[in-house]
């Protein structure tokens, strides 16, 4: 019986071409049933309006499950780096294809390390304190990119990320020290040296600047 | 429509049945959306197990609780019970095996016995299975009982999103409502110290050493 009603490979394929057509497919053939809610257009906050993109790439995420011991997908999207306009903080947010939910949504700190995963090298490894459901969770996460050079450019820019945030806070500590300085010194009127210090800072500022431009 | 013991939300909620056959792809499907998982190990659902889903659109937040039922006879009973308020549905079956769309009749009776009038999705899942039983053209239940039909697959995430895009616009009547981007909170600020850290390293070092599951699968940009 099946060899009598399927078809020949051929006409299979020709009969799959047609009906991957999406005119057929969005094509709306259910009832027409009353609305039971009115909804009203809303204003859209991504979340994002006061951070840069420092990196915009499609990936597919995954979180550990500890008791399993296995990975298990999370989501396949767009994973950004975004850094904050005015604090300078920078965050990991991933978003699912289609539903744009959050798959991922956590700060970049120093402490951050990206390692390799199974010496695979479109994919990599991490851990941080994931806020994606809107609450602290800690998870271990693995993303994987189509290709290599992808996987070694996310790695890159966190590691630029973290290695410059442990700068900077170590600079700002220098700077506040600097501008306590400052005050103190200007007091006493010794205004050459004060301006060295802040000046020092900003320098470095503009050279992490041309670095993220440069790898963009 | 919550259950008792379930909170209830200030945003637009609505109670959505999903049926079809045992191992057709209900709860895979579900929890795909649930936490992004696959779940290839088939563990039938017993009774029924009520899962709210939110969606972010242009008018804003909306939530189905997804009713996500036992497909195996032997695991049923109580079925109009889950029916009961029912706001919208999806009817499922499998491509890849005839019996579980020769079976959809008898659900979308089942079902438009105690829900009259609500907007149904008949979702043919599994296309991504090289052989098909149930072609595309062969589908053609939903044109004579006006459903909506979408093939789709949980385990590559074809049209995953659009049974419930549908659904959202029925139940608005909007055709124009679509999703949109959520609001990513900032998030707060973590002190680590240093024996959570050696934790994190050690786990992420265990993990690190676990193949993906689906390491042969680049179809996904």
């Amino acid at each position: 019986m099946a060899t009598t009603t399927e078809p020949t490979t051929l006409r299979r394929e020709e009969e799959e071409d047609e009906d991957s057509k999406p005119s057929a497919e969005d094509e709306d053939t259910g009832a027409q049933v009353a609305p039971i809610v009115k909804l009203q257009e809303v204003a859209v906050t991504t979340g994002e309006e006061n951070e840069d993109v420092l990196l915009d790439l499609k990936s597919k995420l995954y979180r550990f499950d500890k008791e399993g011991n296995q990975w298990k997908e999370r989501g396949v999207g767009t994973v950004k780096l975004l850094k904050h306009k005015e604090s300078g903080k920078v965050r990991l947010v991933m978003r699912q294809n289609k539903t744009l939910k959050i798959c991922a949504n956590h700060l970049v700190l120093s402490t951050m390390t990206v390692q390799e995963h199974q010496g695979n090298d479109k994919s990599c490894v991490w851990h941080a304190a994931d806020f994606a459901d809107g609450e602290l969770k800690e998870e271990t996460f693995c993303i994987r990119f189509a290709s290599v050079e992808n996987c070694k450019a996310f790695k890159d820019k966190i590691e630029e990320i973290t290695e410059s945030q442990g700068e900077d806070s170590g600079e700002n500590q220098e700077a506040t020290a600097a501008a306590n300085l400052i005050e103190k010194l200007s007091v006493v009127g010794d205004k050459p040296e004060a301006k060295e210090a802040p000046l020092s800072s900003e320098e470095k500022r503009d050279d992490n600047e041309k670095l993220e431009k440069s790898t963009n | 429509m919550a259950l008792p013991n379930q909170q209830t939300v200030d945003y637009p909620s609505f109670k959505l049945v999903i049926v079809g056959d045992g191992g057709t792809g209900k709860t895979t499907f579900v929890k795909r959306h649930l936490t992004g998982e696959f779940e290839k190990k088939y563990e039938p659902t017993i009774g029924v197990e009520v899962h709210p889903l939110d969606f972010f659109t242009n008018c804003g937040k909306i939530r189905f609780y997804c009713w996500d039922t036992a497909g195996q006879e032997k695991f049923g009973g109580l079925r109009d019970g889950y029916y009961i308020h029912g706001q919208c549905a999806i009817i499922m079956f499998d491509v890849t095996a005839r019996l579980t769309y020769k079976n959809v009749p008898t659900w979308h009776r089942d079902l438009c016995r105690v829900c009259e009038n609500i907007p149904i999705v008949l979702c043919g899942n599994k296309v991504d299975v090289k052989n098909r039983q149930v072609k595309a053209k062969q589908v053609t239940f939903h044109r004579k009982k006006n459903l909506q039909y979408y093939e789709i697959s949980a385990k590559s995430n074809y049209n995953f999103e659009k049974p419930f895009l549908y659904l959202a616009r029925k139940l608005a009547g909007d055709p124009n409502l679509h999703f949109v981007e959520s609001p990513a909170l900032a998030p707060p600020e973590v002190q680590i110290d240093l024996a959570a850290q050696q934790q994190h390293e050690a786990e992420l070092a265990a993990a690190a050493s676990q193949p993906l599951p689906d390491d042969d699968d680049e179809a996904f940009d």
